[in-house]
């Protein structure tokens, strides 16, 4: 084949897979993704989740029969690129629905969001996104904002909970000590004020805030504070890979504190990289298995895996599993109003206040029931901590450890908080 | 080397207006009214995509006219100039939102604001120079970001600020096609104030503390006020062009205003040629079309044979950002003299064509 020919043939081919997938694109769907930003170590199994379940869907006839034209974007964690996105979406290709993700970006998009009508299921978990009405009068009224699980705040009550009853049940006298932990950014930030509120009232003495950045570090003279303050119960707001270095910064220096994560700050793969560091931190889970867990909605995860590892061997974390049931949770909103006047965002947005304690179709035993109302956007209050126990040494496929048990993530408590009208919105 | 300074043989000046004139010919005026009218038919024209790249180049061209005025005409250099941009956003955010001072007025507001904070950090420069000056700089850099991370009354702390969108005596610009207009007529504006500024004493005394700093105050030019003017004039334009994006975007945040972005306004600046008023439009047009131009071509190779063959898929980000260092320093190499100099030569080669020698 000569040059020429080549060139021809790869730009015909170029031609047509541009024209066929232009073709089918009906539904337009954006997507904020991080796999370079300062969270790209949660934000890349949960972004790959979200573009495996759409192509999933697409796979088994879209949405209404019309394909899903996902637009999916790596914005760098950053604000500006995200609103420059967002610009994109709301403007002439204006999509039906945001598959959103930070904090920052998606709390800066709310006031844009309700003027366009866009409805965002986002991969924050802020409680300032689930009051629609503002009622509350804690948060501004976020109606188009969304998102699957507790909130960073209630999964901080629950966290705290647990705590109170952990410190009593070691026999332990006097005040137990409570730190939150956290890069001085809107992510970290979020549930400090309902934490530290909630510490002070179950007799917790609360020790003033430590920063830690969001990328991973050097944070030994963090480690260093809590051990002169005597800190007992040390909250960590930031991302896995972040909160790994502090605690291996603390095992090093020997400082005995029990940390609490974010639901973003404790995964499989972090606690295989950070190894004994891990051993009895304890975290929220957001579905009601893990990994291979044994539930009949596990063969539909496995199966959306399938679409990036036709293998089937590599170990998806708990952000993927979470990605592809906020990502069916869309689906079924947008399916809703592909039925009931079309796939437009304000038909999305009453889609999800269709059902009560809601499992998409498929994923039964693993996504947790969820309801969403137009007064209340708490998906759920139940949470269920779980607490990683490391035993031994984590090199080796990921897979094997979880088989073999090295790394287990072991449920400790469920914390059913009540809906308490002054705890919403923050 | 064709420099402006360096006048050709049978280019006579009789008098000091022709030596100062902005156009020197007719044709060359009326190409840039022309040009500038042309531009106006922009937002009937372009898809929002490209009216936002257009705005883009606008803004920070503003800023990067700011920045030459102190790295081209002056000799000094400055890694901070981000952080006077923000400084600008977040002031013109912050008249607008908690005074019933009106948009409109809030950008000049914000630009003098900047310019105040501007001749403060600017003063180690009366006695810095060179690398001890870069340092002084980056000082501000951080100085600043630290201060818009924390004051939660004037930035809102780590919560990205709300700006209000532009208005003049009620009317509410709203979208792209509208917004145009504004930053149009503000680099129209500032574009012509620099020039004019550069054919005027005070202009004069910047070249001069450049090109010999001891011959420039054995002249009588008072070096300290010069210098220190200096930075006040590029703050002044960081800041506008900070509180046009703030009314852009409406959003302000402190991220990605780091140092990289300081250094890409450097970037401009260089690309487009170092004490040339029309190359910091240039550079700025290119550096804002490189990532985007990247961004096409990453858009074509996903999920192409050689995404596949190589397994690029997610790294094809961090290629985009290899490709955009590469490409910069290909052109210091090849185009030192900016794309000013560049765009003189192609002038040249077709006045004289086809008997260039």
């Amino acid at each position: 084949m000569t040059m020429k020919s080549l060139l021809t043939s790869a730009s015909i081919a170029l031609l047509i897979a541009g024209a066929s997938a232009s073709a089918q694109a009906q539904i337009a769907v954006g997507h904020l993704a991080d796999y370079s930003g300062g969270t790209s170590d949660v934000g890349t199994p949960y972004g790959q989740g979200v573009v495996d379940t759409y192509a999933w869907i697409n796979k088994n006839g879209g949405i209404g029969g019309k394909q899903v034209n996902l637009d999916s974007n790596d914005y760098g964690y950053q604000v500006p690129r995200a609103i420059a996105l967002y610009k994109k979406w709301s403007g002439a290709d204006k999509v039906a629905a945001i598959m959103g993700w930070g904090t920052a970006d998606t709390e800066a998009l709310t006031g844009f969001l309700a003027q366009d009508k866009i409805p965002d299921i986002s991969g924050s978990y802020s409680a300032a996104l689930t009051d629609p009405t503002g009622a509350g009068g804690k948060a501004k009224p976020a109606p188009y904002n969304f998102f699957y699980g507790p909130s960073y705040s209630d999964a901080l009550r629950a966290e705290l909970t647990w705590a109170a009853e952990d410190w009593k049940s070691k026999g332990k006298s006097g005040k137990p000590k409570y730190v939150h932990m956290g890069a001085n950014h809107p992510y970290p930030n979020a549930p400090k004020a309902a934490g530290e509120a909630l510490a002070a009232e179950l007799g917790f003495e609360v020790l003033p805030p430590l920063v830690f950045a969001l990328a991973p570090g050097d944070y030994s003279a963090q480690c260093l504070s809590l051990k002169s303050a005597g800190a007992n119960y040390a909250y960590l707001g930031n991302t896995a890979a972040s909160n790994i270095s502090v605690m291996k910064a603390c095992k090093a220096a020997g400082v005995d504190v029990q940390f609490m994560s974010n639901v973003w700050g404790m995964d499989e793969n972090a606690a295989k990289a950070a190894g004994d560091a891990a051993d009895g931190v304890i975290f929220p889970l957001r579905t009601a298995v893990s990994w291979g867990g044994n539930a009949p909605g596990m063969k539909t995860v496995q199966e959306i895996s399938k679409i990036s590892d036709p293998s089937g061997k590599i170990y998806r974390p708990v952000h993927y599993i979470a990605a592809v049931c906020t990502s069916l949770y869309m689906k079924e909103a947008l399916d809703w109003a592909a039925k009931n006047g079309g796939a437009t965002g304000e038909n999305v947005a009453k889609g999800f206040y269709q059902k009560k304690d809601w499992v998409p179709a498929g994923m039964e035993g693993v996504c947790n029931p969820s309801t969403w109302t137009d007064k209340d956007h708490r998906p759920t209050t139940k949470v269920d901590l779980y607490r990683s126990k490391v035993t031994g040494a984590t090199d080796g496929d990921l897979n094997d450890l979880m088989a073999k048990g090295t790394i287990k993530l072991e449920k400790v408590k469920t914390v059913e908080l009540p809906r308490k009208p002054e705890w919403h919105g923050w | 080397m064709a420099s402006p300074s360096l006048i050709p043989s049978g280019d006579f000046r009789t008098s000091y207006a022709v030596d100062t004139t902005i156009f020197p010919t007719t044709t060359s005026r009326n190409f840039a009214i022309l040009g500038i009218i042309l531009t106006c038919f922009a937002p009937l024209v372009f898809s929002e995509y490209w009216l936002a790249i257009l705005i883009q180049i606008g803004i920070f061209g503003i800023a990067a006219l700011g920045l030459n005025i102190l790295v081209g005409f002056t000799g000094q250099i400055s890694i901070g100039h981000a952080a006077f941009f923000l400084l600008g956003a977040f002031t013109s955010a912050y008249i607008s939102n908690k005074t019933p001072i009106p948009v409109f007025f809030a950008i000049p507001l914000a630009g003098l604001v900047t310019a105040m904070v501007g001749l403060i950090f600017g003063l180690p420069a009366a006695r810095l120079k060179g690398l001890y000056l870069v340092i002084a700089t980056l000082a501000a850099q951080y100085i600043l970001l630290d201060f818009f991370s924390r004051a939660e009354w004037f930035s809102g702390g780590s919560v990205p600020a709300m700006a209000n969108p532009f208005s003049i005596f009620g009317y509410v610009l709203r979208g792209d096609r509208q917004y145009f207009y504004v930053v149009l007529a503000y680099v129209v504006v500032s574009y012509l104030l620099v020039t004019n500024l550069m054919r005027s004493r005070d202009g004069r005394a910047l070249v001069a503390v450049r090109d010999h700093y001891l011959s420039a105050e054995i002249m009588g030019i008072n070096l300290t006020k010069y210098r220190t003017l200096s930075f006040g004039l590029a703050a002044f334009f960081a800041g506008i062009a900070g509180a046009l994006y703030a009314h852009y975007q409406l959003v302000v945040s402190n991220e990605g205003f780091g140092i990289e972005r300081s250094i890409l306004f450097l970037a401009m600046v260089i690309i487009g040629g170092t004490g040339s008023i029309m190359g910091t439009l240039m550079g700025t047009a290119f550096v804002v079309l490189l990532p985007e131009s990247m961004e096409w071509i990453s858009a074509e190779l996903k999920g192409s044979a050689i995404d596949r063959a190589l397994q690029l898929n997610n790294n094809l980000t961090f290629l985009r950002e290899i490709a955009i260092g590469l490409i910069i320093i290909a052109f210091l190499v090849f185009e030192p003299d900016g794309l000013a100099h560049r765009w003189r030569q192609i002038k040249t080669y077709w006045k004289l064509y086809p008997f260039s020698h």
